[in-house]
């Protein structure tokens, strides 16, 4: 921990800190929508802002890669004229959990990875994450713990740890020392505090337990094992097949492209919009063929997606443990307990094969 | 090139779906540049002889009349489309089917329902050829656009087959369950982009049941939320009770 | 919002004109295209192209011609969807969008120096026939050809005018058949697996490349390992659902293979055991 790195603020001036930080920049930041439901959203005010929130109903996802996105437009005519665009927003999101900035890395990997996505590179580059520690578990759901993503690493401007009396900011860009520059609301950061810092840090270790009933790098191992488990059967019939486990997931992007054309039959769009493996025409080839026809196929397609298929293709592992998935679905499939059970029953057929 | 020439017939319905077109405000200025409304009683008195080159058709087919009357307009019509629930699936129209006809007339007319022959509700592709179908009880404006535009372009309209949450979730929107409601978006399916949810109302089901519903799954979920099956049952009817008539 | 025009988009498309479309079958047509730039398309056979109809989608077509032309490419279209089908009603003269090409086609400089084996099942020969094409044009390079070809019937066989000449090439070796004959067909009648036991050729120093239906593929290749064909000298070109063909929109995955990126073309060794590609 380089102290020069690190600035305060007082925790009672943090509502400043937003008011000014709103009369600059553009800026979202997570609000409550009732039922213990949250959003990330445009705020116009510091008072929207929750600090303590569970993770939101959508990840920041949704700035990185729009719901809805236009990438080509293009004129109706004998001859082709098309032009590729995109859209960004300067934007600042304020308020962003480590889990959900494990997901923008993983979305990174992907959409940097040959051929190059452009549109996805331009918003980035525009986007700035200023993210705020959790010093204690959202809910039973999450198992940041497991996946690493508890602790701050890297891809954030800046990171928000609330202390006793101050937040401590750890700055990690230029775009971050902007931000602390122009808000003229930081003081440098005292011995005291950094040892503050590193109890805090410290004591997370004992507030975070590994929550999976196994250790990260056993997963490729248990997942090369459970191709064929039963659990993935107990899912055929749980399953709705709604989608909403893909749609809420930080590192979820699969995609659907379609057209639209305005009313007068001139001109038009082609945009992309989040689609989902849970649905009934997202493997469906032009002849009718469903090349993965039943739930339990789906669902062991997501988690293979999350647990093994990233891990030779990109190195990590694509569940930040937000939960989100597990507190989304109406059928109470849970992502903490398909693992424990997958565990249980590769367990299971270890030992009778000893026996 | 000339415009084509598009009409809309009213069978058992509230007309609604055809006042979602007439209300589409500036929009209805483009839709008559581009095809020549040459019948729409809710809006103009003008009739057409000739054929058409589209019709929409709200309602349904709850009597020989208009048994009658629908295969008139499909021997005249190149490309018909079901505009609604009541066209598209039945709709609430459906609900007399649980009854027995009789009891139904008598329920309504009095001893004077023998002068008012009735029929089980059908919904329009149970009896014509139907081209394309716009689901809602009323139709999604944009949807009808998207399906118009379709038509003149001469291609299909694919209704989603996927379940009205994948559009609320989209739309970020507090689940009803968690809300403590009953909603039928799992079951429904999509294409509203969930208006209704949008709008703080839950999902009545209106679009008809998705093509491939895990039943067993949605009553399982139901308990868990505490909710009687014949509740739903009800709520599924309310819409989709015609749907027994493709199925037998 | 700002929006900008990203000219390295990779999801540009290049103006392709139709030269020609030949009707092949009554639900195939065969479209010769050139770019309007005067490039051409740089591929290998097997690997396939994004065709657009703007306005009413994109699909991922694989190329037929032979890569070492260089006045056009040409790809196979069977009538099946909205794309398709608005596909079949364009002329000589019209321009579409073009994008790729994409994928892995089948390893040219594995094959060489081996004999070589085509077995296509109904518009599965369309990617072969872009490499049968190339393997003619370099026909020292390759040892024995051997190429089995079967459609449902007669009228469904794609074609026709260069099978003729294929079949009577001295330097090729080739069979047809159709599943149900018509009071016209002398040729063999029964599935393309009855073609196989009958083929003469030295399994050690042959591939065998495979493309049909989805349904054809397990029962050609039990007959290509009793043959005696190793694992992975057996090519196999697989059909998916593609939206972005660069590896990202998902669709067109098999367990942790993209068939866009990692494929088209796979040897039967890399998918053997996995349970969702065949």
């Amino acid at each position: 921990m380089k102290i020069e790195q690190y600035r305060l603020i007082e925790k009672s001036r943090i509502k400043e800190f937003l008011n000014k930080l709103i009369s600059i920049y553009n800026v979202v930041a997570p609000v409550e929508k009732g039922f213990n439901n949250f959003a990330f959203e445009q705020i116009r005010t510091a008072d929207e802002v929750r600090l303590n929130y569970i993770p939101t109903i959508l990840p920041p996802k949704k700035y990185f890669l729009p719901k809805k996105e236009t990438i080509l437009e293009f004129e109706l005519g004998d001859e082709l004229k098309v032009e590729p665009v995109t859209e960004y927003e300067n934007l600042v999101l304020f308020g962003v959990h480590t889990c959900d900035i494990a997901g923008i890395k993983c979305l990174n990997m992907v959409l940097s990875d040959r051929p190059k996505d452009t549109a996805y590179l331009i918003r980035k580059k525009h986007i700035t994450i200023i993210g705020i520690e959790c010093n204690n578990y959202c809910d039973d759901y999450a198992s940041c713990s497991f996946v690493g993503a508890h602790i701050p690493t890297t891809g954030y401007d800046l990171m928000f740890t609330e202390l006793s009396e101050h937040f401590i900011v750890h700055v990690h860009s230029s775009k971050g020392m902007e931000i602390v520059e122009k808000t003229e609301m930081f003081k440098g950061a005292d011995q005291n505090t950094i040892e503050e810092l590193k109890i805090l840090r410290n004591n997370k270790l004992k507030v975070f337990n590994n929550e999976i009933p196994t250790e990260r790098r056993y997963i490729p191992d248990l997942f090369d094992r459970s191709f064929n488990a039963t659990v993935w059967q107990e899912l055929e019939s749980k399953c709705l097949s709604c989608g909403n486990c893909t749609a809420v997931c930080p590192t979820c992007y699969c995609f659907d492209i379609k057209e639209d054309v305005e009313l007068s039959l001139k001109r038009g769009e082609r945009y992309r919009v989040w689609f989902s493996c849970q649905l009934d025409p997202f493997a469906k080839v032009a002849g009718g063929i469903d090349f993965r026809r039943e739930r339990s196929a789906r669902q062991r397609h997501r988690f293979y997606r999350k647990f093994r298929y990233h891990i030779d293709r990109y190195g990590m592992i694509f569940c930040t443990g937000c939960g989100r998935c597990s507190r989304t679905c109406m059928a109470g499939i849970n992502l903490k307990e398909v693992l424990t059970s997958l565990i249980r029953e590769s367990e299971a057929k270890i030992w009778r094969k000893w026996l | 090139m000339s415009k084509p020439k598009v009409a809309f017939f009213d069978f058992a319905c509230c007309e609604g779906c055809q006042l979602q077109v007439a209300n589409l405000g500036e929009m209805v200025l483009d839709l008559i540049d581009i095809v020549d409304i040459v019948e729409f009683r809710e809006v103009m008195s003008e009739k057409w002889d000739g054929e058409f080159d589209v019709s929409f058709i709200e309602g349904s087919i709850t009597d020989e009349h208009a048994v009658e009357r629908v295969k008139k307009i499909r021997e005249k019509s190149k490309i018909l489309v079901a505009l609604g629930s009541c066209a598209t699936i039945g709709g609430v129209n459906g609900m007399k089917n649980s009854f027995n006809l009789e009891e139904a007339g008598r329920y309504v007319y009095g001893e004077a329902y023998k002068f008012f022959p009735t029929i089980h509700t059908k919904a329009v592709h149970q009896v014509v050829r139907v081209d394309y179908f716009i689901n809602g009880c009323p139709i999604y404006q944009p949807e009808f656009l998207t399906v118009l535009k379709c038509i003149l372009k001469g291609l299909p309209y694919y209704v989603p087959e996927y379940p009205v949450c994948v559009e609320c979730k989209l739309n970020e929107n507090v689940c009803m369950y968690d809300r403590g409601l009953t909603c039928m978006g799992p079951v429904t399916k999509a294409g509203c982009n969930s208006w209704c949810i949008n709008n703080g109302n839950i999902c009545y089901g209106c679009r008809g049941l998705t093509i491939n519903p895990n039943s067993q799954g949605f009553k399982d979920v139901l308990k868990k939320f505490g909710i009687p099956e014949d509740f739903l049952m009800k709520k599924i009817e309310m819409y989709n009770k015609c749907k027994e008539l493709d199925e037998s | 919002m700002a929006k900008v025009v990203i000219k390295d988009s990779p999801y540009n498309l290049k103006r392709a004109r139709i030269l020609e479309v030949k009707t092949q079958t009554e639900k195939e047509k065969l479209f010769k295209l050139v770019f309007e730039d005067k490039t051409w398309l740089d591929f290998e056979p097997g690997q396939f192209i994004m065709v657009s109809l703007m306005g009413i989608g994109e699909i991922p077509v694989s190329v037929c011609s032979s890569p070492l032309n260089r006045h056009y490419f040409e790809i196979c279209v069977r009538a099946v969807g909205k794309v398709t089908n608005s596909l079949h009603k364009l002329k000589a003269g019209d321009v579409i969008g073009v994008r790729g090409p994409y994928g892995n086609g089948f390893p040219i400089k594995l094959i060489e120096g081996h004999d070589l084996l085509i077995i296509a099942g109904g518009l599965g020969i369309a990617p072969l026939r872009s490499l049968i094409l190339y393997a003619i044009d370099n026909r020292r390079d390759f040892g024995e050809i051997h190429i089995l070809f079967g459609c449902k019937t007669p009228g469904e066989l794609l074609f026709s005018d260069e099978i003729d000449e294929w079949s009577k090439r001295l330097d090729i070796h080739f069979a047809c058949t159709v599943d149900r004959a018509d009071p016209d067909w002398k040729g063999n009648v029964g599935l393309i697996t009855s073609l196989i036991p009958g083929v003469d050729i030295d399994p050690i120093r042959t591939y065998a490349a495979v493309v049909g239906p989805p349904v054809m593929y397990k029962f050609v290749i039990k007959e290509l390992l009793t043959k005696g064909l190793p694992v992975d000298q057996i090519l196999l070109s697989f059909e998916r659902h593609m939206k972005c063909g660069m590896g990202k929109c998902g669709r067109c995955q098999i367990q942790n293979l993209y068939c866009c990126k990692d494929g088209p073309v796979f040897t039967f060794k890399e998918i053997m055991d996995m349970a969702e590609a065949l």
